[in-house]
């Protein structure tokens, strides 16, 4: 009989990582026409990092996502970066190339504030303009100030600039110190059903509240969750690498090795949860790991919540599970599976 | 002869026809096929609109993705280009006596073989430079590779593979990460110790926490080994132009550190390296390092072609990192009403054959092992351990996925126990704006009690009842 539970994890997740510095660089080059070319040495490995990054620098220079393109991944045309690991990209990189827009507009400002006859900390960039704070009507177009730069004044609007996170080294004894510069917040909470006769566990429904900062590109942060929760599921019920006795693996292929699918996929509910870092690019944290750690914990939670037992070795397979809800019936306390 | 009779003229000249049309085609030019899509793209109206920020935007490389146009290494393929492949030692702990591969060398269609000792500095890693490109001496996991070939085809490749000859001397294994603790273990990377890399958070006084608890709870968790299992594989191909200048486009996620390591494995100035790394398919921290770029570099200077190679789904698995299974022990002290007191923890990390990104597991493990909660006496350790498997490095969490498990299962057990609901003892202890972390940092930007909370009531979790 199929029996339903519900189980709860929070957690908590730093934005890059420990033991080493951890910077990113990047430059800016407006072109004549107002749009933008950015060059960062992180890779796009489908989490959609580029598009985020542009649209940082979007931000910054008054443009909009699509009036920027991101030069990225070659050693040769694009500054170090310390790569797609560590949900650092938004954070550490995302704050270089906001730096980096940051020294671009300062040109464009120089250029515009004598034809707009005011000083330079006077102007902001929004809307393909740059105008006055206050007066919006008193602006220029953004390509229109780009070309004078680069054409009559002779000083293309162009910025580079590089950022690591502010960390304090851990004392080696107690281990305090400041390892990271900020942390994400998630909690999910997951249905499940559980087959007390076969151990088989349906996941139904899983409910994700997700701190990432400020949201860039929240259809992004949604992908996110959603392909984290799905590595989570793997982890809770299905995925193990399996050794014999001489070391070598045993299921080495997508046979035997058993992931989930599609089918296998519960109905995600996605709530980001409001937050502002001030550290962050316009408040912006990360969300690209964190989305897979609470998951597992949820689902175990929500097995225990459904049939009783407490399965304290991953991954729940029907079997572990099934072998525990007997032990359960038989009276006897549950003895820990072997690993 | 009877045979060739049967064979009526029209049977042959339709041979012949086809013979001749086939040979036509064979000295066509190659020519791109046309375009089958609109050149001009369609800009969706949110990539066009300010403030950008918070914009539900349209990835730009979406449309490449959509219609199957994105150009992955796999896709490219360059004049001349040789297809490598990598045998793997499939014994776990041995050494090398001998490798003989005169019989690959002498196949037709193999251009070039490569074994550990050509390469120049044989070693790399994050943080410890533990792991040969391709095992020279030594062995230390059955999926370390021992040589590399490079062939016409994949397929010649493969099967030369099958002529190399490998003579291994068994050597003393362990694979449980509780028995290479052990003082008499056998030693994975002797004359080191099995445990490569430690680490300890103490904060207030554990004993005494414990001592003003009403109760104490204990609590014994385990984790498996997982692979990545990008859609695309490791994949890779080297060049060199006349200038004894390197071209590597390559699936890395990290091509600074890339850069480096080549740098440092062929003992070139990285002025002569270029890394290209494209649109990768897939990482969660599986391709954060080098795997067979300075293999197929090696290969390609030999064979004075470009050399390509792409990891099979098994190799995948066998031969590059994984997630540490972890063992973890948790005490807890609280008060009746749910209050920690004092939190021990003690992890024991299964790095496999390699350190690899061990030490930063190991780190943010640690850090977060006891938590989202304030609590004022805590202790954790944590070991990182080798074994003669599959090396374990970064991935998608960093150890988070597995202590948090832990923590969690063992949260509600104790909630279980002192009759609280589950969320209520979370919002009890969880941080708070300017709470300080394990490591005494004064935490920004918290909102921890929001997620529970949004969570909680996006769920219903309180009108369900218990």
């Amino acid at each position: 009989m199929k029996r339903r539970g519900r189980g709860i994890a929070c957690m908590w997740y730093p934005v890059g990582y420990t033991v080493t510095a951890n910077p990113s660089a990047a430059v800016v080059k407006m072109n004549e026409d107002g749009t933008a070319t950015v060059l960062t040495g992180t890779v796009e490995t489908g989490q959609g990092s580029l598009t985020v990054l542009g649209q940082i620098a979007a931000q910054e220079l008054g443009i909009a996502t699509d009036d920027v393109y991101v030069v990225s991944a070659d050693t040769d045309a694009t500054p170090a970066d310390m790569g797609a690991i560590a949900s650092r990209t938004t954070y550490v990189t995302g704050n270089a190339i906001r730096l980096a827009a940051g020294r671009a507009k300062a040109i464009l400002f120089e250029v515009a504030a004598p034809l707009l006859g005011v000083k330079p900390d006077q102007l902001e960039a929004r809307d393909r303009k740059i105008q006055v704070k206050g007066f919006p009507q008193r602006c220029l177009a953004i390509g229109e100030v780009a070309n004078r730069a680069q054409v009559d004044m002779g000083q293309p609007a162009i910025g580079a600039a590089s950022w690591n996170p502010p960390t304090v080294a851990l004392d080696p004894e107690t281990g305090q110190g400041k390892p990271f510069s900020t942390y994400v917040y998630a909690t999910q909470i997951v249905e499940v059903d559980v087959d007390d006769e076969t151990g088989e566990v349906e996941v139904l429904r899983i409910v994700a509240a997700h701190d990432c900062g400020t949201p860039i590109n929240p259809m992004l942060v949604e992908g996110q969750v959603e392909g984290g929760i799905s590595m989570g599921i793997g982890l809770a019920l299905h995925e193990q690498i399996l050794f014999d006795d001489a070391g070598r693996q045993v299921n080495p292929n997508l046979t035997n090795y058993i992931m989930p699918t599609s089918l296998d996929m519960p109905e995600i509910e996605v709530d980001i949860v409001e937050s502002f870092d001030p550290t962050g690019p316009f408040g912006a944290k990360g969300v690209g790991e964190p989305t897979s750690v609470p998951t597992a914990a949820a689902i175990l939670n929500a097995i225990h919540d459904a049939v009783g037992v407490r399965i304290t070795t991953l991954p729940a397979t029907a079997d572990k599970v099934l072998a525990a809800i007997q032990v359960k019936r038989a009276g006897a306390r549950p003895a820990l599976p072997a690993a | 002869m009877a045979d060739e009779k049967r064979i009526t003229t029209a049977e042959k000249e339709h041979t012949l026809e086809s013979l001749r049309r086939a040979d036509h085609e064979m000295r066509l030019p190659a020519v791109a096929p046309a375009v089958p899509y609109p050149i001009e793209a369609l800009v969706p109206e949110v990539r066009q609109q300010t403030p950008a920020v918070g914009q539900r935007a349209t990835r730009s490389d979406g449309r490449l993705h959509g219609l199957g146009q994105t150009r992955y290494i796999d896709d490219l393929v360059f004049p001349g280009m040789l297809y490598a492949r990598i045998k793997r030692a499939n014994v776990a702990s041995a050494r090398i006596r001998s490798i003989d591969t005169s019989a690959a060398q002498a196949m037709p269609g193999v251009m070039a073989v490569l074994t550990g000792r050509e390469i120049p500095v044989n070693s790399f890693g994050a943080t410890l430079q533990d792991q040969p490109v391709l095992a020279d001496e030594r062995v230390f996991h059955a999926g370390d590779g021992v040589a590399a070939v490079a062939a016409v085809t994949e397929q010649i490749a493969t099967e030369a593979l099958e002529k190399i000859t490998v003579e291994y001397e068994p050597l003393p294994a362990v694979f449980d990460p509780l028995e290479a603790l052990k003082e008499d273990a056998p030693k994975v990377h002797p004359p080191h110790s099995n445990i490569y890399a430690t680490k300890v958070i103490r904060k207030g006084d554990i004993e005494k926490g414990f001592a003003a608890s009403d109760r104490i709870f204990e609590g014994l968790f385990r984790t498996q080994m997982v692979e990545h299992v990008s859609l695309e594989p490791h994949a890779a191909i080297a060049d060199w132009d006349p200038n004894g200048r390197l071209t590597v486009w390559s699936t890395l996620g990290r091509i600074t550190l890339g850069r480096a390591d080549l740098a440092r494995t062929l003992k070139l100035p990285m002025s002569r390296i270029h890394v290209i790394a494209t649109i990768v398919g897939g990482n969660f921290g599986g391709k954060n390092e080098i795997t067979q770029e300075p293999v197929l570099a090696l290969l390609s200077k030999k064979a004075g072609r470009p050399v390509k190679g792409v990891f099979t789904r098994g190799e995948e698995f066998t031969s590059t990192t994984t997630r540490h299974p972890f063992i973890m022990d948790y005490k807890t002290g609280v008060t009746r009403d749910g209050r920690i007191l004092a939190r021990k923890v003690r992890l024991v990390l299964d790095g496999g054959a390699y350190c690899s990104f061990s030490e930063t597991t190991l780190g943010k493990a640690c850090i977060l092992a006891s938590g989202p909660y304030k609590i004022d006496n805590l202790f954790v350790e944590a070991f990182a351990v080798y074994t003669n498997k599959t090396m374990a490095g970064a991935m998608r969490g960093f150890g988070a996925p597995q202590t948090c498990f832990a923590y969690e299962s063992h949260m509600d057990d104790i909630a279980a126990a002192l009759g609280l609901d589950p969320l209520d003892i979370r919002l009890l202890n969880a941080f708070d704006e300017g709470s300080a972390s394990p490591t005494g940092q004064v935490l920004q930007s918290v909102v921890v009690k929001q997620s529970l909370a949004k969570a909680a009531e996006r769920f219903g979790w309180k009108e369900a009842g218990q």
